[in-house]
């Protein structure tokens, strides 16, 4: 019953921060069913693997949670995320007005999120899936004007779409498999090899439903429509966690449902590893060439993630071991960055890269925090960018993918450069635009802004400097797929 | 003992990089400015003391994914005491330097961090131990580039930036492949590892060398990645220029070395390639030099050129095998001497624009006039690096000559054309000579020519403190260059065990054959400066006679890299939007065949309560028009011919 738990709380208890009139009992509220649902979720953690059915559907069809290892990964990195993200929205969210629906709505899409990485059947993880879209609409969608009406609904089309097409290829893969549920290593019957490329076309289709979510091309096109109009800590889990919950999908389709064995070698593994090292590469050349900050943010998500897509397609352990390790780091750093715009919004008003001249000086704190996270994402080392780089090239080489570990070293390093360009130029600009540039005053946001940041920032730096037992964790985690 | 030594020498300052900053900021000047004095003291001592306790070495397990090791010994040592005595000189410095105002924390907190990040590259056991530190130490030196703020020292900061960053991402690329070829990094197992190597897989092991080759040569200021270097010097502070210079090209030498000497050990085509950017590096910065007329930038210029003269050094080592010990002393000496020349010149251009607050040559001549303290450090550097017999450069720079001249014996022996190394070998005297010429010019400038301005005599122009450095740097200049066979050689002896050279033998610097070379260069050095720079470079009638006579446009940068990279970022962005559209012109399509769009005007109505759509709003004018019927008429009609036809 435990493994409910974290996916009910949050679900009802954004009903009551939806109800609840009073600000500061609205935020005491969420913060609480926040941070108890974190608590229950890394209880989930330690807990042994258990299985939770909860309703059967028709025949073998059924709901039901279940926390193994890959689900503890995810449970452990979204509930560690989403409290100081929700501090860090407080201020920020009366800013922007209508705090009642974005609380609510965020503390319930936690709920989505846990049950999402809880599923242990694929209907439970389709529906989850929806679930996690249709709530986090209204995040985005939360100023009212036409753009973000348009951007919510490309969002939900996108989403719905990918899912859609992954729902679709089940119908097919159903027939194949010897188990409902997620069976670590796969599951396909015997007769999945007389039917090979139909399940293989139905493979590719079901990833490219799911890396939408993720951002992976063609269908990336939501991401940087969205991110500027939502509102930053929407942006910050958005790009950090909710892209996470499609890298969630295509894992357990990939290593599941399908098996690497059955996949490795055959030409949609090399079609999914072309369209993800394109995205790379077009989402790192469009970012270095945006000039709207949280925009460039969303493009640089389309890349960071498909490093995260590049990893697992090598299907190998030592590739999944630094998808997942790539996971967490880009997440805690685009969360930085994305809060720190969000911090400079707050405090300024300025929403373009240009326009963030000598903002170290008003803002040193938040521009420090940026610094780390944006050296993390180039892959500087001690920062935790350049280990889980490292470990994923060193995966792409080793990997027997004919050209494509060589492929995407280069493509990863010329990324990587881009990164260096369109982030560090900000950095440059903010912290010396100049000898002859009027000395700003202090301007700096509230200990509630900067402190998840700062929180979050110093992740960036531990994990790089001390990052031996997660990685040594996920290689076990990995080992288990094969 | 000695593993603590270590992590004292690396931690240290890093740790008290981070504890200064809130000193200086939280409104101590006095305590911060005795810390920045006292601190590198105290690591010098540690590195001293690292030479009583050889050996050791230190694991850090797990940090940073792989681990951290350390060890030390050998060159290593060497270089860092070498990088402890010259951040002890410039601390003396630099509270002096900066007392004229201006955040200094920031630099201080950086400049102490960046002693501890090269004390990480010097002592590393390994190469990912390297890279860690390589990178962080490229990212703390930039900030001294720009302290100064300047537009210069803001785009000189930002050309700095980017050959860091694609230096340590071709670095990165480098040790992915080694890593992958040879299954280790450490430096004791690679020559093993690449002894043992297929043939076939040795194309992949020249890709990684020269990745590696492209991140440490652009650190060293190696042609064509040299860019950075004749600009960042000049805008950075003295105390930075002067550690750029001394220290930290040498920890990109340091990475070639390892490079030439654990993977391509008497590799023809890899020396073939390190001497001929060798020579270039040499030449053109000497060239350069001569034709500057900023103090730091002849200086930065020399520096490269210097750079050359090492890298000549390096391929040596590789062509004579066997015998390379004079190759390789000659390439530590000459690391050695570089830096604490440097050491004393630039910490003297220090002190020269702390007195006038310029650098153009024709602003500060005659400054030096009646300074005596200065005029003399500033001429023992200035005679050492020209490679004048008795101080320490002539020893380095004739035993990198000697090295060329064995192997053309050598070559002469087996018969072989030994051409193109009498070419190396006389532009190795041509750029000896150039050197002399450009330290002849800034010496006369600043020290013998008469001004226009007249500059008062001051008495205190410079800090104790500074004077000390400059006295210490300049005596042990002396001191090397007149007794090399009881002080160099031991310690080209001892440090040169770790690029594998053999014991040697005692060279008599002082006997004909040897003073040969330096002599043709100097005479080299006088016509070039009578002539040349005399003649064609300055012109004496006019107030400002030193002639800034090389063309601005002749500058590889703004010539090639921007532009190209201009040029590729464009073409990049366009594949980009063409790429990322691919997706959004199925969505559209798909709006199109599934969704009729509500018009876009909305009509009241005023007697019911509900409104309605207007008509349907022409989007395309062709659609609606007369034309457009002809033209469909018109596909129609040749659809069928063409079906007829075929």
């Amino acid at each position: 019953m435990v493994l409910l738990l974290p996916v009910l709380l949050p679900l009802a208890g954004g009903i009551f921060v939806f109800r609840q009139t009073m600000e500061e009992r609205r935020n005491r509220l969420a913060l609480a069913v926040v941070l108890v649902t974190a608590a229950l979720a890394l209880l989930v953690c330690v807990l042994p693997e258990q299985r939770l059915e909860l309703l059967v559907i028709q025949g073998s069809q059924h709901l039901a949670l279940r926390n193994d290892g890959l689900a503890k990964f995810f449970l452990a990195l979204m509930a560690g995320i989403w409290v100081p993200v929700l501090v860090f929205s407080f201020p920020y969210i009366k800013h922007e007005g209508r705090e009642a629906q974005f609380l609510g709505f965020y503390t319930m899409t936690l709920g989505a999120l846990m049950g999402l990485a809880m599923s242990d059947s694929f209907v439970t993880l389709y529906m989850f899936f929806e679930i996690m879209s249709l709530i986090t609409v209204p995040l985005v969608l939360h100023t009212p004007s036409r753009i973000s009406r348009r951007a919510g609904f490309k969002y939900l089309g996108y989403s719905v779409f990918g899912a859609g097409m992954a729902l679709a290829g089940y119908f097919f893969v159903s027939a194949h498999l010897t188990s409902p549920s997620f069976v670590a290593g796969g599951s396909l019957a015997s007769s999945a090899q007389s039917h090979q490329t139909l399940l293989l076309v139905v493979y590719c289709l079901m990833i490219v439903g799911f890396g939408a979510k993720a951002g992976l091309m063609p269908m990336q096109a939501w991401l940087p429509a969205a991110h500027p109009v939502a509102p930053a800590p929407a942006s910050a889990v958005l790009s950090g966690l909710i892209t996470k919950g499609g890298v969630l999908a295509v894992i357990r389709v990939t290593y599941y449902m399908y098996s690497p064995g059955f996949l490795q070698g055959t030409w949609p593994q090399y079609v999914l590893l072309t369209l993800a090292l394109c995205t790379i590469f077009v989402g790192s050349m469009l970012a270095y060439r945006e000039k709207l900050l949280k925009r460039r943010l969303a493009y640089s998500t389309v890349s960071q993630v498909s490093y995260v897509l590049f990893g697992l397609l090598l299907l190998t352990p030592a590739g999944v071991q630094a998808a997942l390790c790539q996971a967490v780091f880009h997440a805690v750093a685009k969360d930085t960055l994305f809060l720190a715009a969000g911090a400079i919004i707050f405090a300024t008003e300025y929403t373009r890269v240009d326009q963030l001249r000598g903002i170290g000086q008003r803002m040193p704190v938040t521009l420090w925090c940026f610094t780390l996270a944006g050296l993390s994402l180039v892959g500087i080392p001690p920062l935790a960018g350049a280990i889980s780089k490292w470990y994923l090239l060193s995966a792409g080489l080793a990997a027997q993918v004919g050209g494509f570990g060589v492929a995407g070293m280069i493509v990863l390093i010329v990324s990587a450069l881009l990164t260096a360009g369109y982030l560090l130029s900000i950095v440059v600009m903010g912290f010396f635009p100049g000898r002859d540039f009027p000395v700003q005053a202090r301007q700096e946001v509230g200990p509630l802004m900067y402190w998840p940041l700062i929180l979050l920032a110093v992740l960036c730096v531990l994990l790089g400097l001390l990052p031996a037992g997660l990685i040594d964790w996920l290689g076990k985690l990995a080992g288990t797929l094969f | 003992m000695q593993q603590g030594l270590l992590l004292y020498l690396i931690f240290f300052p890093l740790a008290a990089g981070l504890a200064i900053f809130p000193l200086g900021k939280l409104g101590s000047p006095k305590l911060r400015d005795l810390c920045v004095q006292a601190l590198p003291l105290a690591e010098l001592l540690g590195a001293l003391l690292l030479l009583w306790f050889q050996g050791g070495s230190v694991q850090l397990p797990g940090v940073c994914g792989f681990g951290l090791s350390f060890t030390a010994g050998s060159l290593r040592t060497l270089l860092a005491v070498l990088a402890a005595v010259l951040w002890a000189g410039t601390g003396q410095l630099c509270p002096t330097y900066f007392s004229h105002g201006g955040d200094c924390s920031r630099f201080y907190l950086f400049w102490l961090m960046t002693l501890g990040t090269l004390m990480g590259v010097f002592l590393a056991a390994d190469l990912f131990t390297l890279f860690v530190f390589f990178e962080m130490m490229s990212f703390t030196s930039y900030v001294w580039v720009v302290q100064e703020g300047t537009p210069g020292a803001l785009r000189a900061g930002e050309t700095y930036l980017a050959v860091a960053v694609i230096g340590g991402m071709s670095i990165l690329a480098g040790l992915l492949l080694l890593q992958q070829l040879l299954g280790t990094l450490t430096l004791d197992q690679l020559s093993q590892a690449v002894s043992a190597l297929p043939a076939e897989q040795r194309p992949w092991l020249y890709a990684a060398g020269g990745c590696c080759l492209v991140g440490f040569g652009a650190k060293a200021g190696m042609f064509p990645l040299h860019i950075w270097l004749p600009k960042a010097h000049p805008v950075a502070p003295a105390p930075a220029s002067a550690l750029l210079s001394g220290i930290l090209t040498k920890s990109g030498i340091f990475g070639v070395l390892i490079v030439s000497r654990y993977l391509f050990w008497a590799d023809l085509p890899w020396n073939q390639v390190i001497l001929g950017l060798g020579v270039i590096t040499m030449v053109l910065g000497a060239v350069l030099a001569v034709f500057s007329i900023d103090l730091k930038r002849t200086l930065a210029c020399s520096s490269m050129s210097q750079i050359g003269f090492i890298l000549i050094g390096v391929a040596m080592q590789g062509y004579l095998y066997g015998e390379n010990a004079l190759a390789a002393w000659g390439t530590v000496l000459h690391m050695m001497n570089h830096a604490l020349i440097k050491l004393v010149l630039f910490v003297a251009a220090g002190v020269i624009y702390m007195g006038t607050h310029a650098l153009d040559l024709n602003d500060i001549r005659g400054w030096g006039r009646n300074k005596p303290w200065l005029k003399v450090t500033f001429f023992l550097g200035a005679a050492s690096i020209a490679g004048v017999p008795g101080f320490s450069g002539y020893v380095s720079k004739t035993l990198l000559h000697e090295s060329i001249v064995e192997y053309i014996h050598m070559l002469h022996h087996v018969g072989a054309s030994a051409a193109p190394f009498q070419a190396v070998e006389w532009l190795f005297l041509f750029s000896g000579g150039l050197t002399a010429a450009y330290m002849t010019k800034l010496f006369v400038a600043v020290f013998l020519e008469r001004g226009t301005q007249e500059f008062p005599p001051v008495k205190s122009y410079m800090s104790r403190g500074t004077q000390i450095v400059l006295a210490c740097g300049g005596g042990a200049l002396l001191l090397l260059g007149l007794m090399p066979n009881l002080t160099m050689e031991s310690i080209a002896q001892w440090a040169g065990g770790f690029l594998g050279a053999d014991h040697g033998h005692a060279v008599h610097y002082f006997a004909w054959v040897n003073l040969k070379g330096a002599c043709i260069s100097l005479a080299i050095g006088a016509a070039v400066y009578l002539i040349v720079i005399r003649s064609c470079l300055r012109n004496p009638a006019s107030k400002r006679p030193y002639l800034n006579l090389w063309p601005e446009k002749l500058d590889l940068e703004e010539l090639v890299y921007r532009p190209f990279l201009q040029k590729l970022s464009f073409i990049g962005a366009l594949c980009g939007r063409l790429l990322a559209s691919v997706g959004e012109v199925f969505v559209l399509i798909g709006e199109k065949i599934l969704f009729t769009r509500a018009p876009a005007r909305f009509q009241p109505k005023k007697d019911e309560n509900f409104g309605s759509y207007g008509k349907k709003a022409r989007r395309f004018l062709v659609e609606e028009t007369f034309s457009f019927d002809l033209i469909l008429a018109g596909i129609g009609l040749m659809a069928l011919l063409l079906y007829i036809l075929l």
